[in-house]
């Protein structure tokens, strides 16, 4: 985060545990700080804990161990509980917790408590020209279609100047051309507010696209915590790769400082710590399907994206992999295929290591159907 | 608080369980069986009684169209508004050995037939189907409105025939509706008192209630009560473990509502006739019968000088028991369904306890606590707005807790973070909320308590009659036009409050769109809303539906 | 959570703003007797003395209950009941206070009353049988003990086990006759009843005169009323156990008595209100209004009853009824009666 090196530190989380259960942790040693302005988007499975680290934040969960500061100030450790309303923390919530009883205005107004009248009218108005409610602040939620109501969970929290916003899967009741829009919508008012945000997501695209911090998380632990580019080239384990976007791992053998492939050799890292047994991480735009390649498959699969076809390519090795291709050209399935690999950074983890396959499939979350449109 | 509602149910037991054995062995080859028979029987002869009426009324009402369609929908829940007892005096009266009913008999099956005596089996399953199938009816008529018609058409689609689908698909699709229903119905015909000691049909709570007013101890009434309230426990435990179980079936997205179907005027004209008859059955007859005798009262100038004050009594009795209910029942309720911890569901099961504590029994356990812990309580007003509290709390926590239900805890999470403290978040955000059905629970325990008998024949203090014990007096005395009058002002007095009950749980034409996709899991909440009074109407909170409406 | 402070204080200001449930200054009368039988005498004495009263009506034993639950608390001033076994047992209970006034010698016969007269009988009822003149014949009805005859099968309507009447009648049949021969009684009267078991008296001369049934046990002014409603109805009444060797009519009374925690400053009004209840004009109010034979020998009974004079009455004190009850009511219960 070199861009914000010098804004100073919003929140910061030190070896934070929860337990819903005593004895069974529901997270345990988080760790993670964010400066001012920063978007850290906690990304996983559901039921790793994200949900559980925002609300620990936000002060609806207490702490079990480790600590968490506010603007510097510690707001929760094992025997230290400021409640929600003194953490100037707003939330927006998964399904938007609009007070059904209340207009857009009164809603967007709730929080606005202090002042003399005139100014927090402002600030009301304020907010409502900024998320483009102004003419709807006479409605009542049921009123409004799921962008409206989401548009109205966000200036209800940005209202009183929150240090801190905290977004729990906020876009996961929109339609993926909705969630487009307003994922734009919501960074430039984050950049215009100059809020920190924590934005929990099993949407891989959304955290690499918004976050300027990707923390992924498993079975309630952080498996790593950095720059969405690293996260996604440098992933720290095959959780990870596999997380953050589609990844394939290719067995070979390290032979005097060379990983031996199917598909080639590989330089490894030098860092690498484990055994000689291994996988090499390929990603699809790794893949190029040339006819000069060196290597040769068939088609066995392919999924239109749109600007790019996926191809998935069997190897003569039994290996799968997956390669991306321009949606120009059409291969027909199984059509024999060269390809050579053309990977700027190489990814080796110890095929023995304990490796799952991540339970967030990133297909099935973006094809899963949008439960309850209501537009 | 909960403990307060615990410990009637606890002395009980300890009285019964301290009690002789030999007095366990006399009741048990002298009266249990026989009582376990009839409880058990007339239970399930109501029920499947219910069952066929309640069906087919919510059928015809949901699925035809037909000049006059529209009042039955109503009509046919005034019958809650008639105590029981009203309608078992109005019925020994119409099958009256030379009754109307008997002379119109006679002269169609020859002069020596006779009608079937109301002291009977038969009598008593009658008066209280009639007065109970409102429940299933409801239940069923909601459900019908709500149901899926693709489930029917994809059945009609795989070649089954109109009969087939209503059968195995129809039926079987809103069956956690009907047992929601028949659950409430039992219940009521389990602790009903009135009715059954009327008709001298001897079930559990009647007995109870001889126990305690013919014998010199109650540890004959306490070991009764314990047999019932072990099979009360185990009844409504079940049902509750069943409704967890059926929850997946009305879980679909959105759904088309049925279309009712136009008749014909010959269909139009028995549909109409059919519903009248169990109108007039069930309400009207007897509605007339009070009506008349109430004339034939104020004519005679027979009513009682102390009507007034008797009115007066019985309303400020039912204000303050609701009142009290509403109150006592607020943090029960919010813990129940806020805070899930150890102590909170205890507290809420606890005040379940009423549930399975019929007005006798809950008479019984009130006097017995209040003999050993507090007498100085004894004769007072207190003693008897007790035992109705411990009566009628459930009814009160049903409809509070389908209320709180509605408000999920992100919108006072949503208050807290916005900087509101918890009693600020209670009052600005979770109070306006529950305000509609914290007053429809409390209208409920206000019509249950007026209908109030056994407890207020029981601990009433000197001069404090309601009502509903002069109804009681002067029925039993089968001085009717004496008892008329009240039981006339009941009835009035409850009508709007069961069509206020039934609104709430209303049809798909009254919702918009965005109700209409919560109407899956509104539905799920609903069986367990709808399983709420014990012995009267259940409650249904209107509130969540209110705000959805457009201001 | 505030709600939680809030609930017991406003229930406790709810509470204080109650109404009360009866008049401080009224004299507070508990009775086991029909309100319509008790409140013109009521009425009459206020008429005299300017005394007011409340009347809470229930069943007898349940109203003992009810004084003994209450303890020195009971607001009840006077006890009122149709048994003298309930009063019999409320004395032993303690719950009932020892007096005299001048007069009571003579008003009321010693067989009528308490030993300490903390209770005064006030009116006699027999128990009887009623029978439909077209149905039984009253020949084969000598004894009361016929009732339990197969021949009566389905024919017969008796009361319910609570109703303190069928108690005190079966307590002295078994104080004269002994357990087994009341036993053997019990069980053909459950059999012969089958479901002709009544609340209500009135019920089962109801029955009688419709024809349902051929004869019913009650006590003895239901048949008169009847009758004074419905002349032509078929029924009458039959003195049974008449003759040398009979166990006699059974006879109990209707009684009044002081309670032991009378409030100091109602005494006077509650003895006022006995004196009243024992003097001729309280007598034929109390008695004649349901049929019942006066206590106090100057008061005649009401027209149309046979007099008491020619009539042979079991030879069970009145003040036996009480002991008696308990052991009765194990019988009828191993007997099954509802």
């Amino acid at each position: 985060m070199p861009s914000v090196a010098e804004s100073p530190v919003v929140l910061e989380l030190t070896n934070v545990a929860c337990a819903y259960d005593a004895g069974r942790p529901a997270i345990q040693g988080i760790s993670f700080a964010a400066r001012r302005g920063d978007v850290i988007g906690l990304l996983g499975p559901s039921g790793c804990g994200k949900t559980t680290t925002l609300r620990a934040i936000a002060g609806f969960e207490p702490v079990a161990e480790g600590e968490i500061s506010i603007n510097g100030t510690p707001v929760a450790a094992v025997n230290r509980h400021v409640p929600p309303e003194r953490r100037q923390v707003g939330m927006v919530f998964q399904d938007y917790a609009l007070f059904p009883h209340l207009t857009v205005r009164e809603n967007v107004g709730f929080g606005v408590r202090r002042g003399p009248a005139v100014d927090r009218r402002r600030r009301i108005d304020e907010m409502l020209e900024m998320t483009g409610l102004t003419d709807l602040a006479r409605r009542y939620p049921h009123a409004l279609s799921g962008g409206q109501q989401q548009r109205v969970a966000l200036a209800r929290a940005l209202a009183p100047a929150p240090v801190l916003l905290l977004l729990d899967e906020p876009f996961s009741n929109l339609d993926p051309d909705m969630t487009y829009r307003m994922r734009g919508d919501l960074l430039r008012l984050l950049n215009t507010t100059r809020t920190t945000a924590v934005l929990v997501t099993h949407d891989h695209e959304e955290a690499l696209g918004m976050a300027d911090t990707v923390a992924v998380l498993r079975h309630g632990c952080l498996e790593q915590c950095a720059a969405p580019e690293t996260v996604y080239h440098l992933p720290a384990s095959p959780f990870v790769a596999e997380c953050v976007g589609q990844a394939d791992f290719i067995p070979g053998a390290i032979r005097d400082a060379v990983v031996h492939t199917p598909l080639g050799n590989f330089f490894v890292p030098p860092d690498y710590p484990g055994g000689p047994e291994v996988v090499v991480m390929i990603r699809p735009d790794d893949v190029r399907i040339d006819d000069a390649g060196p290597w040769a498959g068939t088609i066995h699969s392919r999924q239109f994206q749109g600007a790019d076809m996926l191809y998935g390519i069997l190897l003569e090795s039994g290996d799968l992999v997956h390669g991306s291709a321009p949606s120009t050209q059409l291969l027909p399935l199984d059509a024999r295929v060269r390809l050579r690999i053309d990977a700027a950074h190489t990814v080796v983890f110890d095929r023995h290591a304990e490796r799952s396959r991540c339970v967030c499939k990133r297909d099935a979350a973006r094809g899963r159907a949008p439960e309850g449109i209501r537009d | 608080m909960a403990l307060v509602l615990m410990l009637p149910l606890g002395y009980v037991v300890v009285a019964a369980a301290t009690t002789d054995l030999a007095v366990w062995r006399r009741l048990w080859t002298t009266r249990i069986p026989e009582l376990l028979l009839n409880t058990l029987s007339l239970s399930a002869g109501v029920a499947v009684v219910d069952l066929i009426l309640g069906v087919s009324l919510a059928w015809i009402v949901t699925r035809y169209r037909f000049p006059g369609s529209g009042i039955w929908d109503w009509l046919l829940m005034l019958p809650l508004a008639i105590p029981s007892y009203v309608l078992a005096s109005a019925y020994t009266h119409i099958l009256h050995r030379d009754g109307t009913a008997a002379h119109l008999w006679r002269l169609v099956a020859g002069p020596d037939a006779s009608v079937f005596s109301p002291f009977s089996f038969a009598g008593a399953v009658l008066v209280l189907a009639l007065n109970t199938f409102p429940f299933v009816y409801l239940l069923a008529r909601s459900a019908f409105q709500r149901f899926n018609v693709a489930f029917e058409e994809t059945a009609r689609a795989t070649g089954a025939g109109r009969l087939a689908v209503f059968f195995r698909v129809s039926l079987p699709v809103i069956r956690p509706s009907l047992m929601a229903g028949l659950f409430l119905a039992t219940l009521y015909v389990a602790s009903d008192f009135g009715a059954v000691s009327l008709l001298r049909f001897q079930t559990f709570t009647h007995a109870v209630y001889q126990q305690m007013t013919g014998r010199f101890d109650n540890a004959a009434a306490s070991c009764l009560s314990l047999v019932l309230v072990g099979c009360a426990g185990v009844f409504v435990f079940g049902e509750r473990r069943f409704r967890r179980q059926s929850r997946f079936y009305q879980t679909t997205g959105r759904y088309r509502p049925p279309v009712p179907r136009p008749c014909g005027p010959a269909a139009a004209l028995l549909l109409n006739g059919g519903l009248l008859l169990v109108f007039m059955a069930a309400f009207g007859l007897p509605g007339l019968l009070l009506i008349r005798w109430t004339v034939d009262a104020v004519a005679a100038g027979e009513v009682s000088p102390g009507f007034v004050g008797h009115m007066w009594n019985s309303l400020s009795l039912s204000g303050l028991t609701a009142t009290a209910a509403v109150v006592c029942g607020m943090p029960l309720a919010y813990a129940a369904t806020r805070r899930r911890t150890w102590a909170g569901t205890l507290c809420a099961q606890g005040a379940y306890t009423g549930y399975v504590l019929p007005g006798p029994v809950a008479a019984l356990a009130v006097l017995v606590v209040v003999s050993h812990l507090m007498p100085a309580l004894h004769g007072t007003m207190l003693i008897l707005l007790l035992a109705c509290l411990v009566h009628l709390l459930p009814v009160a926590l049903q409809g509070m807790e389908s209320a709180l239900q509605q408000v999920t805890p992100n919108l006072e999470e949503a208050a807290r973070s916005l900087g509101a403290r918890p009693v600020q978040s209670f009052r600005r955000v979770t109070l306006p909320l529950v305000r509609g059905g914290f007053a429809s629970a409390w209208i409920l325990v206000f019509v249950q308590c007026m209908k109030e008998l056994p407890a207020s024949l029981l601990l009433r203090p000197a001069g404090f009659d309601t009502l509903a014990v002069r109804i009681w007096l002067e029925a039993s005395e089968e001085l009717y036009h004496l008892a008329a009058p009240p039981a006339l002002l009941i009835v009035v007095i409850t009508i709007p409050v069961v069509l206020l009950w039934s609104g709430a749980l209303a049809g798909p034409g009254r919702r918009d769109t965005r109700a209409d996709a919560d109407a899956a899991d509104a539905d799920a909440d609903g069986a367990d809303a709808d399983a709420a009074g014990a012995t009267g109407a259940p409650s249904r909170a209107p509130t969540g539906r209110r705000f959805r409406r457009s201001p | 959570m505030p709600v939680a402070v809030c609930a017991p204080a406003l229930l406790a200001a709810l509470l204080a703003g109650a109404p009360a449930g009866h008049a401080g200054d009224d004299l507070v009368v508990y009775s086991g007797r029909a309100e319509r039988f008790v409140q013109p005498a009521l009425d009459a004495f206020q008429a005299e003395s300017g005394i007011a009263a409340q009347v809470l009506t229930a069943d007898s034993t349940a109203l003992i209950n009810r004084l003994h639950a209450e303890g020195a608390r009971t607001a009840a001033d006077v006890l009122i009941t149709n048994d003298a076994g309930s009063l019999e047992r409320a004395r032993e209970l303690g719950l009932l206070r020892a007096h005299a006034f001048p007069g009571l010698e003579t008003a009321i016969p010693a067989r009528f009353r308490a030993p300490d007269n903390s209770w005064i009988g006030l009116s006699g009822r027999l128990w009887v049988i009623v029978y439909n003149t077209a149905l039984a014949d009253p020949g084969a009805l000598l004894s009361i003990l016929d009732l339990g005859e197969p021949a009566w099968n389905g024919r017969i309507a008796i009361p319910a086990a609570g109703s303190v009447y069928l108690q005190t009648g079966v307590s002295v049949i078994r104080a004269v006759m002994g357990d087994a021969a009341t036993t053997r009684f019990l069980r053909g009267v459950k059999r012969n009843a089958g479901s002709f078991v009544f609340e209500k008296n009135r019920q089962i001369v109801a029955a009688v005169a419709r024809g349902d049934v051929a004869a019913g046990l009650v006590n003895h002014y239901y048949i008169h009323r009847h009758l004074a409603q419905h002349p032509d109805a078929p029924i009458a009444l039959r003195m049974t156990d008449q003759g040398e060797r009979g166990m006699g009519l059974i006879l109990n009374a209707a009684g009044v008595g002081i309670t032991a925690h009378v409030k100091r400053e109602h005494l006077a009004a509650a003895q006022a209100l006995v004196k009243f209840l024992t003097a001729p004009e309280g007598q034929l109010l109390f008695a004649h209004a349901n049929k019942e034979y006066p206590l106090n020998p100057l008061v005649p009974a009401a027209p149309g009853l046979p007099p008491l004079d020619h009539v042979r009455i079991a030879d069970v004190r009145l003040d036996r009824l009480a002991d008696l009850r308990d052991p009765t009511m194990t019988v009828i219960e191993t007997v099954g009666l509802r």
